[in-house]
Parts: structure tokens; sequence; C-alpha cells
């Protein structure tokens, strides 16, 4: 919100700190400056008004308070004095009927007679000027100055042009229309706030005025309104119609009631300034609950061990003093009385806050906190998380952060989505990673990227480990994936096929034949495989929590056999649809425990073996713990592994 | 005797030549062996000179020693010029260029915001903060009306939030981790709680739908904001490994009283960083805690701000882009 230097200036007899220095210590002890503008002979500061503090400080009166504080200065309100017509007096004008009493708080309403409307004079055009306002004309102007100044926002009818010079709050009623002072056009309905004569609505309560009861050159006698309306309502009624308004602003933020009455003084006295006229007497006052200061206790010791930093009880009340607060007897705890217009004052901390603040944040020292040396609780999911996504660095991917949302249809909708691109929550990490993939593949030939993060479905959201690789096979990622499970210290991890539901099946994203189910145990952990029509991609998709679950530190040293290891190759030509791990079982229960590692290294197909069939070649190691095998040791039990698998009729051991 | 003058000089200029045409050592030593070896040419000359008479002896005697003298330094010049010629060739040899580009090593990347999260868990695990983590898909009561944010107040207005239709939301903050833990922990606890959030926000250079946030959390009898500044200011320092200016300065934000914003000064400017406050009262009591024993400090910092900064990456949807020209980098 825009503050004119000048009209700060205004309540001080001294002279204020320059107003980039001024900019500074309000942004310290306040509420943060943005610019700092020369506008002529004044300045402007746009001040970032903090908004539990709306109430009192969206007001030149408010901020002057703030700087009083802060430079421990006087600040006056200088009102001149009215020129009151006892001989008139408002109540035999105008009536004022609040029929809807619990989002009215206060009306109160003032008679000025025999007014000339007419163009302002040039210091209230000035000062609306630099705050951002415009000029309409001099009745109208004096109530918006009043506004900016007090923080109560003001109307002013024409009094004749209200039937029955009658004033009645009430919701509208449904299918009521309203043309406001710009000549828009709103339809209302019962939950809209409106201030009407006996006919029609005549304003938006705390909104904006409407065109019947205008302000114009015409106009002699006006209705001024000063009022409280229930900020949820004027909230609610602005968003509906999408009607922003400086008084909206206000009113939606909550006022001090008992500044209506304050405000409508000081906006007759204005007016019969600017336009002349005769102020009637008295006021109409619709108050039903009147708003008294609170009183809250303020202990010393509390203060001291909630900032870190003892402050003298003489200084305590210099501040709040200087803030408007009271000091209410001597006696410890100190008891201070809140004034009303601090709608945010309700507890000893709201009070600590304003010492703490106005005393200055940066007097407080630091000082490491003692605590019981408790080591903090290992996060398992972050520790694993970590380890994981270094396995995956290691071996060459790069980790992807996607959006958590996506357009195509996933079990989780969001009610107001930020556009059509993000309308679900993804229930999968694979969608986004395909279209890195794609927009990558502009750049890359070969792709490795990975993703860790939350998938949703109904109520519920899980962590998926998911990635993609392009340039590279099946068999590569399989190696990756094992790899991974050996470093997490999962064993028993098998390869299942991949079947898919016939329900499940159209909506599958996976390969039907060349992907696999990776589980351990019955433990279904997620898939690998390539994605279907992606004939380029391989993918996996691991259920982290379940992987997590599965992990183990635990970890044993095998002793390193002191014997030597016999290498023996063996090839088996078998049928081309054979599965490599059908004739690895065949080998491994046949080699026993000497047989200590089976390593494939060649698959053939295709020339010089015949049609049909495939060609497997295998590295054998041969290795005891407790002596050195004999090479009758080693040809016998190789003998027995090529006995077995040529006990297949179809497989044939190539020597 | 004419005869050996002249067989001195021939030997002299035979000598000579077949010096030069040694190509490396142990030619010319063989050479060498030829005329001053034990058996040598020149060697044997001066052994004849024995038998010769008297004057002869004196003068072929001086005009061999001569030559023996004369040979040995042109045999030691040769030597010294074929050393120096093998060196030569040994080390063209072994020319290596040390300039070539190595082999790229095909080692993957770590996304910036993963990185700068593990700094922070870092940091304050040090400081005896345990790390804790909570669910994106959160209910209203904890991620407002716990923290003192209740219904049609205008501060829920502050978070642009996400609404689901299974009635849930995309939590705003990690704060919600502050009630969630608060609950189930009795303090003294010390927790940060690292996480993705959501805004429902126009995106741009420095606004993301979602983004990241690290919460902070210490609860105690007497913690005060003394004690904040000084664990926030090793933060930093540590963070940034230097020493880093920071400045508290008011704020408002309904669950903490007082609240602050955190400035760091980064060059000669002032750059918010961070929410903090010590937990209102209702927050506490929210949780389960009776406010007159407890008191503590939170705050709550954007990750993917650090990251900017520590990165000087200027615009965060970089970070959500998935573009690998940009997270090969990392």
């Amino acid at each position: 919100m825009i503050f004119s230097y000048n009209w700060l200036q205004s309540f001080f007899t001294r002279k204020l700190p320059k107003p980039e220095k001024l900019a500074e210590l309000l942004t310290m002890h306040s509420f943060e400056v943005g610019e700092v503008k020369k506008a002529g002979s004044d300045w402007t500061l746009d001040i970032d008004v903090l908004p539990n503090r709306a109430g009192d400080c969206f007001s030149h009166f408010g901020i002057a308070r703030e700087i009083a504080a802060i430079i421990n200065s006087k600040f006056e309100i200088r009102n001149s004095k009215q020129i009151i017509n006892s001989k008139l007096q408002t109540k035999d004008f105008v009536s004022v009927d609040v029929r809807a009493k619990q989002a009215c708080l206060r009306y109160t309403a003032k008679v000025i007679t025999d007014v000339k409307v007419g163009p302002s004079p040039k210091w209230l055009k000035d000062k609306l000027e630099v705050c951002g306002l415009n000029s309409i004309n001099n009745v109208v102007d004096a109530a918006n100055y009043v506004m900016l100044e007090t923080g109560q926002p003001m109307h002013a009818f024409d009094l004749e042009k209200l039937e029955d010079q009658k004033i009645i709050v009430r919701f509208a009623k449904e299918d009521e229309k309203i043309t406001t002072l710009d000549n828009q056009v709103f339809n209302l309905n019962p939950a809209i706030l409106v201030i009407a004569d006996v006919k029609k609505p005549v304003a938006i309560a705390g909104i904006k005025g409407g065109t019947s009861p205008e302000i114009s050159e015409a106009t002699k006698t006006i209705v001024l309104e000063s009022a409280n309306f229930d900020p949820t309502i004027t909230r609610r009624a602005s968003k509906e119609l999408n009607l922003k308004t400086d008084a909206s602003l206000r009113f939606e933020h909550g006022i001090d009631p008992n500044l209506s009455e304050i405000a409508i003084d000081r906006a007759a006295e204005i007016i019969s300034r600017v336009a002349g006229g005769q102020i009637a007497s008295g006021l109409v006052d619709f108050y039903s609950k009147k708003v008294l200061p609170k009183r809250i206790k303020l202990d010393l010791d509390y203060l001291k061990s909630l900032l870190g930093i003892e402050i003298s009880a003489a200084e305590v009340k210099v501040i709040l003093n200087s803030l408007g607060f009271k000091i209410i007897g001597v006696r410890l705890p100190l008891l201070v009385e809140i004034p009303t217009f601090r709608l945010d004052i309700s507890l000893q901390e709201d009070l600590i806050e304003e010492v703490g603040r106005i005393y200055g944040y940066d007097k407080i020292p630091v000082v490491f906190p003692l605590a019981s040396l408790i080591p903090p609780v290992r996060n398992d999911n972050l520790f694993w998380t970590s380890i994981v996504k270094d396995i995956f660095r290691g071996v060459g991917f790069t980790e992807i952060y996607n959006y958590s949302f996506q357009k195509e249809a996933g079990e989780v909708e969001v009610e107001n989505p930020q556009s059509l691109e993000y309308r679900y929550l993804r229930p999968s990490l694979i969608p986004n990673l395909l279209k890195n993939v794609e927009k990558n593949s502009v750049n890359f030939k070969k792709i490795k990227i990975f993703e860790l993060g939350k998938v949703f479905e109904d109520k519920t959201e899980k962590r998926m480990l998911t990635g993609m690789l392009v340039g590279e096979d099946f068999y590569r990622l399989k190696g990756v994936i094992d790899s991974l499970f050996n470093k997490l210290g999962i064993v028993k991890v098998w390869y299942d096929d991949y079947q898919a539901s016939p329900e499940d099946s159209p909506k599958s994203l996976w390969h039907h034949k060349k992907s696999a189910e990776i589980k351990v145990r019955d433990i279904e952990l997620g898939f690998l495989g390539e994605l279907k029509d992606k004939p380029n991609i391989v993918a996996f998709d691991l259920d982290f929590d379940k992987l997590t679950a599965l992990a183990s530190e635990e970890h044993e040293y095998r002793q390193i056999s002191k014997y030597p290891a016999t290498i023996r190759d063996l090839a088996v030509l078998v049928p081309a649809l054979t599965r490599v791990e059908e004739v690895l079982n065949v080998i491994e229960t046949a080699g026993g425990s000497i047989l200590k590692d089976v390593d494939l290294f060649d698959i053939y197909e295709g020339e010089g073996i015949g049609d049909g069939k495939k060609n497997l070649a295998f590295h054998f190691v041969y290795q005891a713990e407790d002596r050195t095998l004999t090479s009758i040791e080693v040809y016998k039990i190789h003998q027995k592994i090529i006995e077995a698998l040529e006990e297949n009729p179809e497989w044939e051991v190539r020597r | 005797m004419a005869k050996t003058k002249i067989s001195l000089k021939l030997l002299k200029n035979k000598a000579q030549k077949e010096m030069l045409q040694a190509k490396d050592l142990k030619d010319l030593d063989i050479v060498f062996k030829k005329y001053l070896g034990d058996e040598g040419e020149v060697t044997l000359v001066l052994r004849s000179l024995k038998k010769l008479p008297k004057t002869k002896k004196a003068k072929i005697g001086k005009e061999a020693n001569e030559l023996k003298n004369f040979l040995k330094i042109k045999f030691a010049e040769a030597a010294a010029a074929l050393k120096e010629k093998a060196q030569k060739e040994a080390e063209l040899k072994e020319w290596f260029d040390i300039t070539v580009p190595g082999e790229k090593v095909a080692f993957g990347h770590l996304h910036p915001l993963t990185l700068v999260q593990r700094k922070c868990e870092e940091i304050f695990q040090f400081m005896g903060f345990s790390i804790i983590e909570g669910p994106e898909m959160e209910e209203e009561w904890y991620n407002f009306d716990a923290l003192n944010i209740p219904k049609n107040h205008p501060a829920r207005d502050l978070w642009d939030t996400f609404y689901l239709k299974n009635g849930l939301l995309l939590r705003t903050h990690t704060s919600p981790v502050q009630i969630r833990y608060m609950e189930k922990n009795q303090p003294p606890l010390r927790i940060i709680a690292p996480g993705r959030v959501f805004r429902h926000e126009a995106t741009d250079s420095s606004h993301e739908v979602n983004f990241y946030q690290v919460e902070g959390l210490m609860i105690g009898r007497d913690i005060s904001v003394a004690n904040f500044k000084a664990i926030i200011q090793e933060f930093f320092r540590r963070f940034f490994s230097k020493d880093v200016e920071i400045r508290l300065r008011p704020s408002y934000f309904p669950f903490v009283e007082p609240g602050f914003e955190i400035d760091i000064k980064w060059g000669d400017q002032w750059m918010e960083i961070m929410g903090a406050g010590m937990v209102h009262p209702n927050v506490l009591k929210n949780a389960g805690l009776n406010p007159s024993d407890w008191q503590g400090f939170a705050f709550g910092m954007g990750l993917d701000r650090l990251a900017m900064i520590k990165y000087k990456v200027d615009d965060v949807r970089l970070f959500y882009s998935g573009d690998l020209r940009f997270l090969n980098q990392f």
C-alpha cells in the first residue's frame, strides 16, 4: 500500500528520518517497505502492511503510530473543531434500520446540509493522487481522504435521492440487481449484504456504492455512512462478485468498530471545510455490542525466556505506551490494556512480539541452546533413498524431478487444476519420464534417467523408483537392477513372466513378452522391460517402500578360498525357445557346492548351428573351500554336468 | 723410423675415421679397444718402444703418447655425443602427450535439489536434529486448522491451495509435519522435515506449482529467539561455507508468535530466505502439548531458492524440466 511521506510527517513536530532511512526503520521494526519514490515535493513509500495489521495500519494514522514507537517520539492527531449547527439534528433527516445485525456490527450516519459539490482544493487532490486515488469531487474526496488517514472506509449518499430518507442494512433478495458508480451491473443474492432504501439496494455494503443516490453537482444534503461490516461476509461478496475496492480490502481484514465514530466526525469536519455546509448535530448510531478494550497480563520473565534477552520493565512500558497500549497499575506481571484498534493482539505472546520488534530483533544475542545430548534418530527411508540414488548415479543415471501432476487420467483428480496439463495427480512416474525421454532425444542418443517420487492412488500415496534407458537393451537394464538388489542386500529375487490380467492388459504400459515382474519370494516389487509400442525404451518401475522394507545392511564376509580355482568352458546347443534359466537350473543342481560360479558369456543364434537352435556358452568356476581340487575331481563333476544336460534329448553339449 | 712415423699418422686417421662410424657406445668401445685397449694398436706401438735406441725412443715415444692422449680426448667427445644422441632417441620413444582429454567415465548425476537437501540434512543432523517426513496429500486440519489458520480466515489466502476431489488437499507447506510429529513425540525435540509442497500459482522464473521446503522445529523448556539465531546462523555458515550475515525482521505467520522473516546478506543485497518464529501457543495446544510447559522455534525455507542461490540458477522451472543439458551439470 502506498503512503505519503509528507502526510506521515504532518503528525510529528520533529523532523522524521529521511524517506530511505524511514523505510529501513519500518522494514526492521514493522513492515517491509518496497519502493521509495519521489512524487513532486513528496515521497511515496510502498509499505507491505502485514495482513494481521490491516485493521490499524491500512492508514496513515497506523503507520505514524508505528513510526512514533520506533523513533520514540510523540505523534499527534490534530483535529480542527467541527462547527456544528445544533438546530439541525441528524436523526430528523434520516433513519437507519439494521436488519442484518450479525453482519453489521455498527452503523453510524451523519447529515451535512447545504453543501456545494464541486472540484476539490489542490491540497486534497494532491494527497489522494500521491496515494494513487483519483479525485472525484470534494465530498467523495474528503471521505476517501479520511479513509486513507484513519483506515475507515466511508460512503456519502445524496439524502434527497434516498427513498423515504431511510437506510436499511439487509441481505439482498434473490434476483435483485444494482448498478454501481462505475456503471457495472451486478446480480445480487441473499449472501450479499446491501445498504438499501425502502425500495432498492443503494450500495453493496462495504464494497461499492450504487448510482441511484450518487453525489452530484446538484446534491444539497448528504448522508455520510461510517459503518463496520463483517469481514467474512464482505470477503465472500467481494470474491463472488469479483469486485475488490479500497473499502472491501479494509473491511475484509476487520476494522475496529470504535473507529466509525472518530472517522465520521473527521469526515464531516473536512467536508464542511472543502464543500461548505452545515453539520447536523448528533449521530445516528446503531452499535449493538460495544467493543471494549481487553486486558492481558505480561510476565517479564516469560518475555525474557522467549526472546532470550532481558528488557527492563521501564523499557517495556515505554514501548507499549508508544504503541497505544496502557499499563494498568504498577504491579508485576504487568497488566496491559489493549486498544480496540489492535484486533491482532489477544495473547501474551502477541505483546512480547510488540516489545521485541520495537526493541529490535538485531539486539537479541546469538546463544546456542542448552539441550540434552540426544542423538538424532535415523530416518530409514532417507538412508535408503540416499543409497539407492548413489547406486544409480554410480551406474550412469541422471536423476529427474518431475511434476506431481499429469494430463493423463489418474485416480486422484485436482478440484482446481492450475491448467489441464496438471489435472490429475500422477499414479505412476512413467508418463512424465516418457516425456523426458522424448524431449531429450533431440539432444541425446543415449539416455539413462531415474526418478524417486510419490505417486497417488485414492487417498494413499507411495514412493516409486522408476527409470528409463534408451540405447541399451533389456539385459543391460536387468543387470543394473540385479546390482541394485545386490547392493541393497536383497536376495531371492526372481523374474516372473509378465501376466496382465485380461482387464489390465489394454491399459498396461508394458510389452506383453519383453517384460518381467520382479519378485522377492511372493512379494511383487515391480516391473522391468520394454514399454508397449516403445521398442527403443526399456524401463523399470519399483515400489520403493517395499524395496526398503526388504533392504538390509547385514552383510557377512565370506572366507576367500586359499585353494586355486579351475575354470572350464562349456557350450550347449538347445532349441531356440529354451529359457536360459532351465539350463542353469540343471547345471547348478548337478554342479553342487564345488561349482562356485557359472557365467553365461555368449548366446548365439544363426548360421552354422541350424535353424531353431541357439548356442549357450558358459564359464564354470570350480573351487573348494578346504582343498586344492584335483584334475580328476574337476573332470568328474564337469562330466556329471554334461551328462545331466544331455539327459534332455533336445540339448546337445558341444565339446 | 719414417715408417713408424707414417704408421702413427695413419693410425691417427684410421682411428678417427672408425670413431666417427661408430653408431653407438658399444661400437665405440670396440674401436677404443682396437686402438687403446691392452692389445690396441697404439698400446702396442708404445710397448714396442722399449726395443728402440734411446734417441728414437724419446722422439717416437713423445709422438705416440701425444697420439694416445689425443685419441683419448676424441673418444671421450665421441662418447659424449653418442650418449646425447641415445638419450634423445630414448626420449623421443617415450614422448607422451598428457594434454589429450581423459576418457569419459559414464558417471551419472544427482538432481541439484537432492544435493541441496542432503547438505541441509547433514548440517542439521550434526546439530542433533532428526529428519522427519510427512504426506504430500494432507488433511485440512493439519495443513491449516491445527496451524492456527481457521476456515474463512483471510490468512488462508496467503496459501494458494490445490484441493483434491478425494477430500484432501496438497500440502502448501511442510508445517503440517510439526503437528504430526508433536502429536506422537514428547519434547524436548529437534526435527527438520524436508519435502515437496504445492501452490496454486501461475508459474514463472521464481514460482512453481510444486517445490521443496525444509521445515525446522525445536521445542524445549526455554528455547528462545536467541537460540534460533544461533542455530540458523550456524546453518547458513555451513551451507554456504562462509560467514553469512543474517537479520530478522517482523513478519506474520499464524502459527508463530512472534513471527519473523529471515534475510541473508548476499553481496550488498538483503535476500529473503526463510520464514520463522516462536511456535504459537495454539499450535502447541492443537498438537497436544501444554504451552505453559513448552516453547520453541519453527522455521521453513525453500530448497529451490537455496539451490538457485548456491548454483546461480536463474529459473526455478529448470529443476522440473527434466532437461539433461541442465541436470548433467550437477
